[in-house]
């Protein structure tokens, strides 16, 4: 099945389950890697031999913000998921109908 | 894409991928992905039994400052008689899932239930956020997109049995 012969939901669920995701990791990933902690895009404390904080790094983007896009990407999908499972029975699931042609 | 027939135990076995490299690698992730999770699980059996009591405190201690804190504190405080014995039986339960390709998806399922977890939980982002348990994750979401257990799983042979065939929508659990 073609993009556009989906129907609007599940349209809706690839869209936005995979849009969130992308924009959590790799949109906010090239933010953080230009303007903020290239390399560890996370909170490091630094200390001394005594174990006293001297300095705390830490990224332009929460990485909890960038999780909880991914999260709520995945939650996406497990409620489309569920939806999918109250529908009406999967015909077009069978394996037997596809495309004939590469 | 190409549609293959072939016979298989008796059965008749349709797939949708164009060709034999395209399913022999589904299949392999599949099994790689299970055995990853029947390792972890069958582990944590041989060392503690069904009574992983990490698990709790993982979800109280480690999560506790995440995205998913007061649901996992929740759990660690509430469920702990469940995630004790739950943790290894159901990863080794999901792991035999896909090896074998029984029940895949829904395997797959609780495969991102637990990816989702570790991934929020371990923060391990020291060398960025596209981590280890962050392509385990999307592991087992291919699984479940590609119904992976059709692909040289008893998934094929379950789909076609009379039970799948009266209740259709089972087939959202299985593939």
């Amino acid at each position: 099945m073609k993009f556009h012969e989906m129907e609007t939901v599940d349209k809706a669920a690839v869209l936005l389950s995979t849009g969130l995701m992308f924009l959590g990791i790799v949109v906010l990933g090239v933010i953080e890697t230009f303007d903020g902690r290239a390399h560890v895009p996370a909170t490091v404390e630094q200390t001394n031999q005594a174990g006293e904080v001297v300095a705390t790094y830490t990224p332009t983007i929460d990485p909890n913000i960038r999780v909880g896009l991914v999260v709520a990407g995945i939650a996406v999908l497990l409620v489309y998921g569920l939806y999918k499972l109250v529908q009406p029975a999967p015909e077009a699931e069978q394996p037997a109908t596809t495309d004939t042609t590469a | 894409m190409a549609t293959t027939q072939y016979e298989f135990a008796g059965f008749e076995i349709t797939e949708t991928l164009t060709g034999d490299w395209q399913r022999a690698w589904i299949a392999f992730l599949r099994v790689l992905t299970g055995w990853y999770f029947f390792h972890a699980g069958v582990t944590k059996i041989m060392t503690d039994g069904f009574n992983y009591t990490y698990g709790p405190i993982y979800l109280r201690t480690e999560m506790g400052d995440t995205v998913l804190g007061p649901l996992a504190v929740w759990m660690g405080n509430n469920l702990a008689w469940l995630v004790k014995p739950g943790v290894p039986l159901f990863e080794t339960l999901i792991g035999l899932g896909l090896l074998f390709g029984v029940l895949t998806r829904l395997a797959a399922v609780g495969g991102v239930f637990f990816m989702t977890m570790f991934f929020v939980g371990n923060g391990a982002f020291a060398h960025g956020m596209f981590n280890s348990d962050l392509m385990t994750l999307l592991l087992f979401l291919t699984m479940i997109v590609f119904a992976a257990g059709r692909y040289w799983g008893l998934d094929a042979i379950i789909e076609q049995t009379a039970f799948v065939e009266r209740h259709p929508r089972l087939r959202y659990l299985l593939g």
